[in-house]
């Protein structure tokens, strides 16, 4: 089949082309089982070597290649032609400064990563085995879904807070906060529910439910950010996330 | 600004599912209420301070752009108080997000069956006034409407004052603490928000059986038109136009915040309420419309909180007034010049009782 792309494209740092603009490509004999990401590497390789994207494994796991693809903020390697139809329309992820067509600057996104302090925190000696802080199966539950978080950008770009505000913390570094708020290991939560309660912190999240269905790793976004809500609400992790809610 | 402008189209284009839209029809039908708000406190309030005023604040009402409008309005209301109570579901039961979007077609079509019988009701008022009544004689249609927008001058002008006062207010606060510099930057938790997180889900709850009880009693039991009309005054015992001859607005106010059952004035008590839950709720929620979108411009920042701080402040301070002055039955004799040039606008027949009384005091 024949499929025709539209991508949006930009080159900031060239007099003529600091305005966006849609540059249309045809494609023959592409398969429904093809992914984008290949797609996009024929127009670069066959057509037009100036078109620049990023990418690194191209398996959906790295997050590297979160586009808007057809509307919709998705990652260019796990997307098929086939759900897609023969019309395929790229744009970079939204609310992040565009460097070159579908490369955007992840640094304030990542600054937002930063601020929530995504890393264990636990000063303590190890246990007298010397070996392993234990938890139970279902301590490790709670925050069994905000681990699968690859950084992707997709939820945070896909939301209308965060294109409104880019101080907004977003999504994604809730997610983040939350996989160590609700690690019964860590000791750092009381300070990073104090980042997050700040007003550009989770307050700005309206519920508006676009980050989750953008997740290519299907994490319950709204949830968890709306765990992180009651946390803050009630000033401890105690009791939020109810086990039968747990799958 | 920029800002702005591109978070508008980008939602317009962004091909998000159902949440998004509810998102979007709640903030337009939010801040359409809140704006409304402002014009409805303000003219209350003149009810007791300015009766000639609320006369033709009530006539301009009555006129046809402000029946679309009322229309639109009730939309809103409903739309915004079961969407809200859908956001609140959410927020304090996370685990429950499978069934949101389920839950925003539930809120769309709640609205509509609803709304069915709401706006029967009122379009039998609206079918009472122009072809029962004819209250309205066609040659003077485009002169009510004409006067109807030019009611609404005074608070364009108002609104633009507090705007004003908003950005000196905002100067002053710059000059005082300065642009926010590294020691700002300290990020942590922020107890006000918090509050305001908890007061708007808190509030909303308590706003939805005031607001819908106040909708059902003065805009489908009795509409707008009921206000003017010769005919009891719902939820009291009084009947509009006993004290004034002529039925008036300023009366129809006057009996209702005259009632008293048991000693307790059970409408301003009523009214009280609402006022300030309704305020509270609408600027705040305005607040976070407006800083939302000013967020990298911190002066404009500022203005749009120093805006609707203030706003809120005269709503409440103008309002809560009125409901505390003690009422004079003066307030109807004053109304009477304003309902007899009501007539006039309208081509209506001055009743004789009025003009008996016009020519009483006509020296």
């Amino acid at each position: 089949m024949d499929v025709t792309f539209k991508i949006r494209r930009r080159t900031p740092d060239v007099p003529d082309q600091q305005k966006p603009y849609w540059q249309e490509f045809t494609l023959n004999e592409v398969e429904p089982t093809d992914r984008v990401l290949e797609l996009l590497h024929r127009i670069k390789w066959e057509q037009d070597g100036s078109l620049s994207l990023r990418r690194s494994c191209a398996h959906g796991v790295c997050g590297s290649d979160a586009m808007r693809i057809n509307g919709v903020n998705r990652l260019a390697c796990k997307i098929l032609v086939r759900d897609l139809g023969e019309k395929i329309q790229v744009e970079p992820i939204l609310g992040l400064p565009v460097i070159k067509d579908l490369i955007v600057d992840m640094k304030p996104f990542f600054d937002h990563y930063k601020q929530v302090m995504p890393f264990f925190v636990n000063d303590e000696p190890l246990p007298a085995d010397g070996r392993e802080r234990l938890q139970t199966q279902s301590d490790r539950e709670q925050f069994d879904d905000s681990t699968k978080c690859i950084l992707c950008a997709c939820c945070t770009t896909a939301c209308p807070s965060f294109w409104a505000n880019e101080q907004y913390v977003g999504p994604a570094a809730i997610v983040q906060a939350h996989r160590f708020i609700f690690d019964t290991r860590d000791q750092a939560g009381d300070e990073r529910l104090d980042v997050l309660g700040e007003p550009n912190g989770v307050w700005r999240c309206r519920t508006i439910f676009n980050c989750t269905p953008a997740c290519p790793r299907d994490i319950e976004v709204t949830k968890a950010i709306g765990e992180v809500k009651l946390a803050i609400r009630k000033g401890s992790t105690d009791g939020i996330i109810q086990p039968d809610a747990i799958h | 600004m920029t800002s702005l402008v591109l978070t508008v189209r980008e939602t317009l284009r962004y091909r998000g599912a159902i949440g998004q839209w509810s998102w979007v029809l709640h903030r337009l039908t939010g801040v359409g209420v809140a704006l409304f708000l402002a014009l409805h406190v303000i003219d209350t309030s003149w009810a007791v301070f300015y009766p000639d005023l609320y006369v033709k604040a009530i006539a301009a009402y009555q006129s046809p752009i402000f029946t679309i409008g009322e229309f639109g309005l009730v939309f809103a209301v409903v739309y915004h108080a079961f969407n809200g109570l859908r956001i609140i579901i959410f927020d304090w039961n996370p685990q429950l997000w499978r069934h949101q979007a389920r839950a925003a077609v539930a809120v769309l079509l709640l609205t509509c069956i609803l709304l069915a019988p709401v706006f029967l009701g009122m379009l039998g008022h609206v079918i009472d006034f122009y072809v029962h009544e004819s209250a309205i004689a066609s040659h003077k249609m485009l002169d009510v409407v004409v006067f109807s927008i030019l009611e609404q001058l005074p608070f364009i002008v108002g609104f633009v004052a507090v705007l004003a006062a908003s950005i000196v207010l905002a100067a002053l606060y710059s000059l005082v603490r300065g642009e926010p510099g590294a020691q700002s930057r300290q990020l942590s938790s922020s107890p006000v928000e918090k509050f305001w997180w908890s007061f708007m889900r808190v509030s909303g709850i308590a706003i939805v059986p005031l607001v819908f009880g106040h909708l059902a009693l003065m805009h489908v039991i009795q509409g707008v038109f009921d206000i003017t009309a010769a005919q009891n005054v719902a939820g009291t015992l009084a009947v509009n136009g006993e004290i004034g001859g002529v039925p008036s607005a300023v009366e129809f106010v006057f009996h209702r915040w005259s009632y008293a059952a048991g000693g307790v004035f059970v409408w301003r008590v009523y009214d009280l309420f609402l006022l300030v839950l309704v305020v509270l709720h609408g600027f705040n929620g305005l607040r976070y419309v407006l800083t939302d979108y000013t967020s990298g411009h911190e002066f404009a920042r500022r203005t749009a909180v120093a805006f609707c701080t203030v706003t809120a402040a005269v709503l409440l301070a103008l309002g809560a007034a009125a409901l505390f002055v003690p009422l004079e039955k003066k307030i109807i004799e004053e109304a009477m010049f304003a309902t007899a040039e009501v007539y006039e606008l309208r081509g209506e027949e001055i009743p004789p009782e009025l003009q008996a009384y016009l020519n009483k005091h006509d020296e």
